[in-house]
């Protein structure tokens, strides 16, 4: 059985130490939240993940949903787990304040999201939906729909989808045919069926909000054309309370490979009453603002996954004896060895955890400017913003590219136990999987940062992240002590860059250059933004050692080396493949596919 | 004949104009006009007129000195100046009574044999030369300017029944090679070519908008770029020639055409119009016109009225499928799209079109004159002949049937051909008698276009292609975006050396688009700032430093021929070549300091060296630097090629070619006549005065900052590029070379790519197309 602890004392370095300069709690609005009040609730977090939810994890997946005659049921103990979760007020604690939440900054929630994610991942999405579908409304509805659905869907009493996709349209909703009617007393009569909807419907809310696209009237054709709707489950009637069904129903739930736990449902809108969202024709603007929020928040369930099974590698690997060291028996008084003595062993155990505590810092600093684009103003609002543009498909794909590379690892220290039910390792890597597919594929996060990123405003949301750190990696190459971690990433750097112009240059004669590039090159930015951020930890390790031994700054430290000894040299295979341009590919000939 | 004195009577806007724009072709001109009743000065008009055209924007003389070539007088008292005279422009109030009786009075005093012209757009030569002597006939045509003439380059060319040929030729020759004119010669029909068909289809376009409720904005944009009309449109244009001008047209052109012109038809002025000019929104000139500025609460809003109700209300830029269905699928496309927008389109092309056609042989002989008047005349980049064939003649033809609208001869005639085709290399177009005539070029005319239809080029990449054009001469032409000097075209330069070298004499570096040069592409250097690429940017630097040395260097002659701009990067080019061949309309410039840079691609080291050399440039080694200083940190853009030749972006012997037709021959004369005992120049050597100047310059700079004229970064450029012409840590005793100051030309411009003030320079420039002033 596997365990889970949140990794408290680490979350508190990304906290306090790493992101101490971006001063987070100085930006308006956010003045309590000082790493004491942050330490405080993180620790009532881990209580609730580690001893609510994540037992819940492996029964969860062993039961999964049912569906029965339109209604779903919950894994037993999912429901109980909600209502306590929400009674202690779990869901108010990212949304605005103006409709009873608590504002907590994003930053945070890269730590709380995690381990919610850890423990139990199906579970997470319920409140995580309802948060998205929140933002949305916040932004973009009516004060009329704020008041009727805000504080309800804040406090967790009711929970929020998201409806995009559609039989035969996911990555291009531009054909979305879901359709809607003017109806009475200005409301609008939604039709259409929507897929793959998690969280379509449950009962663990009184009611469920769902945000759905769908043409309106008249609409332009394509993408232009498309509106979002609010789609109650249930009616609302004049005094709030929950009324009527809304011609709202769900056909099925799918049988999946992973987060079992989490209903994914057919949702059908037979004529169902629904509110408009925002501008219409403009949905999809309203879409992508949520998109971004909901892609850094996939970003992280590779991050939570990742985590835990790193955990019980560690574990397995020092308790599961078997043969000897290859220098000779390092435990000759017991059978075998633990196989941690093992080189290869080691390497695995090192490449989860540069990659997992690479992400959960990369993934904090990354959220220090939503908080910033969330909170100030003027051009340093546009900076922020324009770097969680540039950086929101990179969290999003390369986070989870590691998240199922972390979880397959994890798998291959178990051995065969890996392959077993009962041992959980194999629940990571089948709920992991998902995470690289939905919300939007990798392969079309690569094309976003190559295709809409890259040119945006002749590059200058690369400004936000290239000029900074060249600064710091000169600096730091002029450092002794930093010298010989920060010039493998100089050299990565560098690759980067040309890379970048290479892309530019190129997709400018030829669009399918950049789109032969995209995948090997956000990799190659991911890994060396988690250089970059491996070296300001390493910077940080580095003056806490000066003052006297301690055991966690020297890991981050020789784990900071394995990263740029070991991890980051993909960047020369990944440059060596973006420089071979797309002829290989587009060259061969479709029928001898 | 030769011209070589002008007088010009009338000293209004046009004939002010006319006379400006003969002393720019170096020629002595008189400028009379009547005495004001009770003046005290008795020139007061014309002096008046001179005084207006030194201000007048866009300027009107192309070297303020310019203005001393026109003697101003009047009528009454100065005839006897128009003795020795060769050429009598009149440009008086368009009135048969007054201009005959004024060509009384002129014939008395005139030569035998010098030429008269009239310059007006709307009474026929035949009522003018009513009850002259014959003596007078025969000299007598009209020349037909458009506003503004310096700028304008159509001049309709009209002579009567007795008018000598020889006259007609003469006049042609002069316009032509001294004025730069586009010479097109026309009948002597009312309004001519430009006026009958261009008044036509803006009145027709007008009408059309009205009647099926477009806004002003969504006519003005499919009227527009999308048929190779200028960007202003046919709203935007009327209210920069005059609201009032057009009713003045109207009421002229239908006391001449024929009861059942069309034109008649749609002359009536519409209401709102009426309103408009009675009201004081004649245009850009009165209140506002069709557009307006409206500067209440501080700001510029831009408004634009509202066709039915005449209620102004703010403009919005439209976004239309019809001119998006044109970006792909051409003209046709626009005509054919089934909205309210894209049957405007076709209705004032079907009109306009099916009208120009109707008038061969009525207003000129053939079709090529009418195409000429309206590209030359109103900037149109096709004619409509030659739009006619973008639609194609078939097609063209059976949407007017399907319309109920004639078919014109010409096009019956036509059955299906095309009104041009290249025959062997050879431009022809289609005439009234059915065949094709070759399009034939005047003697001294030489068009790149007309090369491209009758070979390939050497060699070519996305930016730059290098052209045989006879002789021994390669051309390199440009054809980049805005033809920005990018890696490709360097390359280009590059690869022309060995072509060259190998196999030809010289080298012309010329092209056919609106501008020679507008600069580096600074979009390709802002993506390598951002992305902090500085090595690249340094050697994106050193690139171009070493293609322009190794031009100059070449051991073959190299001359440089803009037309238009030639900024930054395109003036550094032609800084580095033998000489220069310049169209009069070239502007150019060291303009790097706007975007927060210094010229580094060898330009700080040609402008050093030119005005060190300079002999009317006081001795020493700080007048040279100061110079080079005052030009390039104020982003000086000499506005025609005599002015270049004071900033010295032009030396002495560098030619100037008045039209744009004749510069790309100009220049390969020039070229082949440097062919003979070619050597490139001696490297040059510099004794600059170092930190001193620096010093000094810089304490200039913080004065005009004190002052206000100079920005907080202004001081943060000015003083890098003192520093730089200073000679950077250098003294009078030590003598530097080229490669020196090319490196300090580096040192300096990588450095300020990395600064916050010029990073927002060039961000601002490339998003919305000015300078930021910060």
């Amino acid at each position: 059985m596997p365990n889970y602890k949140a990794p408290l004392r680490d979350m508190q370095f990304v906290y306090d130490e790493l992101l101490a300069s971006e001063n987070i709690n100085q930006l308006p609005g956010m003045e309590e939240f000082t790493p004491e009040t942050i330490h405080a609730v993180l620790d009532e977090a881990s209580k609730i993940c580690e001893e609510l939810l994540f037992p819940l994890n492996r029964t969860g997946d062993e039961e999964g949903c049912h569906f029965d005659q339109g209604e779903v049921t919950v894994p037993k103990g999912f429901y109980e787990a909600y209502q306590e979760y929400k009674e202690a007020g779990w869901p108010t604690l990212m949304a605005s304040t103006e409709f009873g939440g608590q504002g907590f900054p994003h930053t945070f929630y890269m730590l709380f999201g995690e381990m919610l994610c850890s423990s139990n991942l199906s579970f997470a999405m319920y409140p995580e939906l309802t948060y998205g579908a929140c933002n949305a409304i916040s932004r973009f509805g009516s004060d009329e729909i704020k008041q009727k659905f805000m504080p309800k869907m804040v406090a967790g009493e009711w929970s929020g989808t998201m409806c995009l996709t559609e039989p035969h349209c996911g990555t291009d909703l531009a054909q979305i045919r879901t359709y809607a009617e003017n109806g009475s007393d200005g409301h609008y009569s939604i039709t259409g069926s929507k897929i793959f909807i998690s969280a379509g419907e449950h009962k663990l809310t009184e009611n469920i909000v769902h945000l759905v696209l769908a043409r309106a009237p008249d609409a332009p054709e394509g993408i232009k054309g498309i509106s979002l709707f609010l789609v109650p489950k249930f009616k609302i009637n004049d005094d709030g309370s929950v009324g009527d069904n809304n011609s709202v129903s769900c056909g099925s739930i799918e049988h999946k490979m992973g987060i079992k736990a989490s209903s994914t449902c057919t949702m059908n809108f037979d004529g169902a009453t629904g509110y408009l969202i925002g501008t219409l024709h403009k949905g999809m603007e309203a879409m992508f603002e949520m998109m971004n929020s909901a892609r850094l928040g996939v970003g992280l369930q590779g991050v939570g996954l990742a985590e835990i099974s790193y955990q019980n590698a560690v574990e397995y690997a020092n308790e599961r004896l078997q043969g000897r060291a290859l220098t000779g028996a390092k435990f000759p008084d017991k059978a075998a060895d633990p196989i941690i003595v093992h080189p290869d062993v080691r390497r695995m155990l090192l490449t989860m955890r540069a990659y997992t505590e690479g992400a959960r810092a990369m993934g904090g600093w990354i959220a220090t400017y939503h908080d910033k684009d969330l909170k100030s103003s003027g051009q340093e609002k546009i900076d922020a913003e324009e770097m969680v543009a540039l950086m929101t498909p990179i969290i999003k794909a390369f986070f989870t590219d590691i998240g199922f590379e972390v979880t397959n690892i994890g798998m291959q220290v178990f051995g065969g136990h890996g392959f077993i039910r009962e041992n959980g390792m194999e629940q990571y890597a089948r709920d992991a999987r998902i995470t690289q597919i939905y919300e939007g594929t990798n392969g079309i996060q690569a094309l976003d940062l190559v295709g809409r990123k890259l040119p945006r405003r002749m590059g200058r949301l690369l400004r936000h992240f290239f000029h900074p750190i060249q600064n710091y990696i000169d600096q730091k190459l002029e450092e002794p002590n930093l010298k010989t971690l920060a010039s493998p990433l100089d050299k990565a750097f560098g690759r980067l860059q040309r890379a970048t112009g290479f892309i530019a240059q190129q997709s400018m004669k030829n669009p399918d250059e950049a789109g032969a590039a995209a995948s090997d090159y956000l990799r190659l930015f991911g890994l060396v933004s988690m250089g970059y951020i491996w070296l300001r930890m390493a910077e940080i390790a580095t003056q806490q050692l000066a003052d006297g031994e301690d055991p966690f700054y020297q890991a981050k430290l020789d784990t900071a080396t394995f990263y740029m000894e070991r991890l980051l040299p993909q960047n020369s295979t990944l440059f060596a493949n973006i420089m071979s341009g797309s002829k290989t590919m587009m060259s061969f000939k479709a029928s001898s596919f | 004949m030769e011209i070589k004195k002008v007088a010009v009577i009338g000293a209004g806007v046009m004939g002010a104009g006319i006379a400006a724009h003969i002393a720019n072709a170096g020629l002595p001109v008189v400028l009379l006009d009547i005495v004001p009743e009770g003046a005290e000065n008795r020139n007061i008009i014309a002096e008046g007129a001179v005084a207006k055209l030194l201000k007048a924007q866009p300027a009107a003389f192309m070297h303020k000195r310019n203005a001393k070539r026109v003697t101003t007088g009047n009528i009454e008292d100065h005839l006897e100046l128009l003795a020795d005279v060769d050429w009598i422009v009149e440009a008086v109030i368009e009135r048969l009574d007054i201009k005959q009786a004024l060509y009384k009075k002129i014939d008395a005093v005139r030569r035998p044999g010098s030429l008269i012209s009239s310059n007006t757009s709307t009474i026929p030569l035949a009522l003018l030369t009513e009850g002259m002597l014959d003596s007078f006939s025969a000299d007598f045509m009209i020349t037909h300017f458009f506003n503004p003439p310096r700028y304008m380059r159509l001049l309709e060319l009209a002579g009567g029944k007795s008018t000598r040929p020889d006259a007609l030729t003469a006049m042609a020759d002069f316009c032509d090679q001294k004025l730069g004119k586009g010479v097109v010669q026309c009948n002597d029909t009312p309004g001519f070519i430009g006026n009958r068909v261009g008044i036509y289809w803006l009145q027709c376009a007008v009408l059309e908008a009205m009647d099926s409720g477009l806004t002003i904005e969504e006519a003005d944009a499919v009227v527009g770029k999308p048929m190779g009309i200028p960007g202003t449109g046919v709203f935007g244009l009327i209210d920069l020639v005059g609201l009032d001008l057009m009713p003045h047209i109207m009421k002229s052109m239908n006391e001449t055409l024929s009861p059942d012109d069309p034109f008649r038809a749609i002359s009536n002025i519409p209401p709102l119009i009426e309103k408009m000019i009675e009201t004081g929104y004649t245009g850009r000139k009165g209140k506002g016109g069709f557009y307006r500025l409206n500067r209440e609460g501080g700001k510029k809003t831009k408004e634009s009225i509202d066709l039915s109700s005449g209620e102004y209300s703010a403009s919005h830029k439209p976004s239309l499928e019809s001119v998006r269905a044109a970006r792909k699928g051409g003209l046709r496309a626009l005509a054919e799209y089934d909205d309210k927008t894209g049957r405007y389109a076709w209705h004032v092309l079907a009109k306009t079109l099916s009208y120009a056609a109707s008038l061969i042989p009525e207003i000129a002989d053939d079709i090529k004159a009418v195409d000429e008047a309206m590209k030359l005349g109103y900037n149109w980049k096709f004619g409509p002949f030659e739009l006619i064939d973008k639609l194609g003649v078939t097609w063209f033809c059976e949407k007017l049937e399907a319309d109920g609208m004639a078919i014109p001869a010409l096009l019956q005639k036509a059955a299906g051909q095309p009104m041009y085709k290249v025959d062997n290399g050879q431009l022809q177009f289609f005439c009234l008698d059915g065949c094709y005539k070759t399009v034939e070029r005047a003697e001294g005319v030489l068009l790149l276009s007309d090369i491209k239809l009758d070979s390939e080029p050497i060699t070519k990449n996305s930016s730059a292609s290098l052209w045989d054009i006879g002789d021994g001469v390669v051309c390199l032409e440009f054809h980049s975006k805005m033809n920005t000097i990018d890696p490709q075209i360097l390359g280009m330069v590059h690869k022309s050396l060995g072509i060259v070298q190998k196999d030809y004499k010289a080298l012309v570096i010329y092209n056919e688009g609106s501008n020679f040069a507008a600069g580096a592409n600074i979009g390709l250097l802002l993506f390598a700032i951002n992305i902090a690429a500085w090595p690249e940017i340094r050697n994106m630097v050193q690139q171009g430093q070493q293609v322009y040395k190794s031009l100059k260097q070449a051991r073959f002659p190299v001359v440089g021929a803009p037309s238009g701009m030639a900024l930054g990067g395109g003036c550094e080019i032609l800084l580095h070549c033998d000489a220069i061949q310049a169209h009069a309309e070239s502007y150019i410039g060291l303009v790097e300091v706007g975007v927060g840079l210094v010229p580094a691609w060898g330009g700080c080291k040609e402008m050093l060296h030119r005005w060190q050399n300079n002999p009317k440039s006081p001795k020493g080694p700080m007048p040279a630097v100061a110079k080079a200083f005052e030009i390039i940190s104020t982003a000086t853009v000499s506005k025609s090629a005599e002015e270049a030749k004071s900033h010295l972006f032009l030396q002495k012997e560098d030619g100037i070619t008045m039209n744009r037709d004749r510069l790309l021959a100009d220049a390969k004369a020039k070229a082949l006549s440097l062919v003979d005992n070619y050597s490139p120049p001696e490297p040059y050597e510099y004794n600059l005065p170092g930190p001193s100047a620096k010093v000094a310059m810089e304490m200039a700079v913080d004065g005009f900052h004190k002052s206000g004229k100079a920005t907080d970064y202004d001081v943060v450029v000015s003083n890098e590029l003192a520093s730089l012409l200073s000679g950077g840590n250098t003294d009078m005793n030590k003598t530097m070379s080229e490669d020196d100051l090319l490196a300090l030309e580096r040192q300096h411009f990588v450095k300020l790519t990395r600064e916050k003030g010029t990073i927002d320079r060039i961000e601002h420039m490339l998003e919305k197309g000015k300078p930021l002033r910060n």
